[in-house]
């Protein structure tokens, strides 16, 4: 009887101890850090805005009612020499602890990734266990970092999902902004082959409402917007460029990146009179020496539909489509052109040519690896060919635009 | 000995499970780079021989335990001092092994749980175990070996289906030769994880058809590096060599890259369970073998009692073995690897072996 007794004893008290609640943090205890932007300010030091949801006003009115008054995110700042300095100093603002496994996006602004590079502040996100390397990595264009976390979107409620959506929209259907996260930019500033490239984001309108809640709720259109805008090449950490519209397609193209995109070709001197939607592509990139010299080749298959005319063209007829995948093909041609042309200029190898390079002969490679964006890549020979096919016209075959021809 | 009897199956489990439990976790053969995988490939070729020649020993005596036919082979005096040499060796390992799951656990979820606490904790549930008998031991690992083989099939599946495999990475093979390769073998990969499986010599007498301990250990092995080389070639290709080679765990960093249809991320559980159930076999079975060599080189009736003296023994030496992760690794790789492995494992067994072979010849002889 005795030993029953005890061995209840050693079970209540082994529950106690072995639960796993040695340091338990309950959620009331916890900030849940959506978003993160990194700056610095004049005196030297790393300014962190922290965006912070606030989850009884994330969540709708359908669950009872209760959320909708105030702002379903709110934004903390400090400062300090480093990023877990900057992290730490906030608990004198903050009540609650803040905790990072949530974090999806890292704003980085302009001025420090031109003046001081990215490369410093990396480590802790990489380092630390509760912060995830999936988190998508951005740029903010013509604006402060702050100013883009502290702005209240529209759409989605919480901001950092905004902008987490609108990048990856504009990659799945324009072709423009291949979004990079963590791991991946960490990869290509350590890779001697490979240059990363963020995509850019920027705060247009009126920058003093953007932070209020009537941003988000006043009117039908808000003072203040979010755009994904233009593309930031890094060379060395540092941002030595920007880049927009076609080139950054043209990019898009040869980092096979793309999913869909339009491409307007002109046709008999129209400009933009035949839209093209690309709907699947595949672009393959292959390195090899030829007497010592590197040679690159890049063959691009795209396959897509017409989505739009403007001009009488009948698209029955199998020869005009030949002639119209012709065109697309010139187009895409041109793009990528121009996109190496720019990366040249810059000298920043943005393509991964050199890992290409490093897969398919590595002896070469270890020659030309150590001033491969300075000397090599940019007298680099590049071969483009581009098989891009129309496979629909969608709902109709001639447009009505034929017709009205004729009838004149 | 204690009385105990295990099936084939049940020591293939324990084989599988005790070459994964902490291999699977932590960089292998990474000297090797992008040819890690071929590393492991031909480590397995290793694993295969030194299992052989573990067998072999089994074979001239296939009833008593190694501590015991090492006094047959070399002498009582030198056999005796052999074999608590490797009671020595098998509880420096099962410390070695506690205190890197103690700091795995503490790096990725604990960080504020004192090492001291995490190590008790795990060591309480094994000195349990280990109490039971080898029986139970391999009774357990049946019934965890489905999980664990679930949970890498599935895995592996939510890699494959989120599109991360990038087999670029493995490129260029072989981009200095067969030479890095074949060292990383020869000073890391057959001594890790391949060589520790000298401690089944404390385990096969207990097989129940001794027939069949060449086969299932041969299998065992095979698969493991199957599943090993597996397990490297999708870290390789999803992190990049440079980020592999950074990790302190790249299976943990694999994992945590998954991103399926905006719900299925995080799935950190994955590496904890494959932590826990790994950890768990690989401690206990060095465990087990100190025990079983004390209990039978000093003529203990119980070796069941054995477990706690012992275990605190192992929970001390995981506390003071050094003062950081980085250098029990280094001490892992530097000190332990050629001057303690390569005697242990490869040397002492293949020269018992030899002399174990001249000796029953002559018996025949006669």
């Amino acid at each position: 009887m005795k030993r029953k007794w005890f061995l209840l004893f050693l079970i209540l008290t082994t529950t106690s101890l072995i639960s796993g609640c040695w340091n338990a943090r309950e959620l009331p205890d916890l900030a849940l850090v959506s978003a993160l932007g990194i700056d610095k300010n004049e005196a030297g030091k790393y300014v962190g805005t922290f965006q912070i949801i606030n989850p009884s006003y994330v969540t709708g009115g359908l669950q009872g009612g209760g959320g909708g008054q105030g702002p379903p995110t709110t934004v903390y700042s400090s400062t300090g020499d480093n990023i877990y300095d900057v992290t730490r100093r906030l608990s004198t603002k903050s009540p609650r602890t803040l905790y990072y496994a949530h974090t999806n996006l890292l704003v980085i602004s302009e001025d420090l990734a031109k003046k001081d590079g990215i490369t410093n502040i990396l480590d802790a996100f990489e380092r630390d266990f509760e912060f995830r390397t999936t988190a998508m990595v951005v740029i903010a264009h013509r604006s402060k970092a702050e100013d883009i976390i502290k702005t209240l979107p529209p759409l989605d409620k919480v901001a950092a999902v905004n902008v987490i959506k609108t990048l990856k929209n504009t990659e799945s259907l324009l072709g423009e902004e291949p979004t990079v996260n963590l791991q991946e930019v960490i990869h290509y500033l350590v890779s001697p082959g490979k240059e990363p490239l963020i995509s850019g984001l920027s705060l247009k309108g009126e920058k003093k409402d953007a932070k209020k809640v009537t941003n988000a709720q006043g009117s039908s259109t808000p003072k203040a917007r979010l755009e994904a805008d233009g593309i930031a090449v890094i060379k060395d950490g540092k941002l030595v460029d920007w880049i927009h519209g076609k080139t950054a397609r043209g990019t898009g193209w040869v980092l096979n990146r793309i999913k869909s995109t339009i491409v307007n070709i002109n046709w008999e001197k129209e400009k933009a009179a035949i839209e093209y939607t690309v709907v699947r592509q595949k672009t393959k990139v292959t390195a090899h020496t030829k007497k010592g010299q590197p040679k690159i080749s890049i063959h691009i298959h795209a396959e897509g539909d017409i989505g739009e005319v403007s001009v009488p063209v009948n698209l029955n007829d199998p020869h005009v489509l030949r002639k119209i995948e012709i065109e697309v093909e010139k187009t895409i041609k041109k793009d990528v052109h121009d996109a190496i042309h720019r990366a040249k200029e810059n000298k920043t190898d943005t393509f991964g040519f050199g890992e290409a390079l490093h897969r398919s002969d590595p002896k070469e490679w270890n020659k030309l690896k150590t001033d491969w964006n300075d000397v090599t890549f940019p007298k680099l020979e590049v071969d483009v060919t581009v098989e891009a096919f129309v496979r629909r016209t969608g709902l109709r075959n001639k447009s009505y635009l034929s017709e009205l021809k004729n009838n004149r | 000995m204690e009385k105990a009897k295990i099936s084939a199956y049940q020591l293939f489990v324990l084989i599988v499970l005790f070459e994964l439990g902490s291999a699977l976790l932590v960089p292998i053969a990474i000297e090797a780079k992008q040819d890690a995988w071929l590393a492991i490939l031909l480590g397995t070729a290793g694993g295969f021989f030194l299992y052989l020649v573990y067998y072999g020993l089994f074979h001239y005596y296939p009833d008593i335990l190694p501590t015991e036919y090492m006094q047959k082979i070399v002498g009582k005096p030198f056999g005796k001092l052999l074999a608590f040499l490797y009671i020595l060796y098998f509880m420096y390992l099962a410390a070695r092994m506690l205190r890197v799951f103690g700091e795995l656990l503490i790096t990725f979820a604990y960080p504020r749980t004192p090492l001291f606490i995490l190590n008790a904790l795990f060591l309480v549930v094994i000195i349990y175990t280990l109490r039971k008998g080898i029986e139970v031991v391999a009774r357990t690992g049946e019934l965890l070996f489905v999980i664990l083989f679930l949970l890498t099939i599935s895995g592996f599946m939510l890699i494959v289906i989120s599109g991360l495999i990038d087999l670029h990475n493995l490129q260029p093979v072989l981009e200095e030769g067969m030479l890095p390769a074949v060292k990383t073998v020869l000073t890391r990969t057959l001594y890790f994880p391949f060589g520790e499986a000298i401690v089944f010599t404390m385990i096969l007498p207990y097989l129940n058809q001794s027939k069949k301990a060449k086969l299932t250990g041969v299998y065992a092995i095979g698969l493991s590096g199957l599943t090993l080389t597996l397990i490297a070639v999708l870290n390789i290709s999803v992190l990049g060599i440079n980020l592999t080679t950074r990790s302190q765990f790249p299976l943990l960093s694999t994992i945590q890259t998954i991103q399926i249809g905006g719900f299925l991320e995080r799935l950190d559980v994955y590496f904890m369970l494959f932590l826990i159930l790994g950890g768990f076999f690989k401690i206990s079975l060095f465990f087990y073998g100190a025990v079983a060599g004390t209990a039978n080189l000093f003529n203990f009736k119980e070796p069941s009692k054995l477990a706690y003296p012992i275990g605190i023994a192992i929970l001390l030496v995981s506390m003071t073995i050094s003062s950081n992760y980085a250098e029990h690794i280094n001490e892992g790789i530097r000190l332990i690897m050629l001057p303690i492995h390569l005697p242990f494992q490869v040397i002492i067994p293949v020269l018992l072996l030899i002399i174990a072979f001249f000796k029953h010849r002559k018996k025949r002889g006669k």
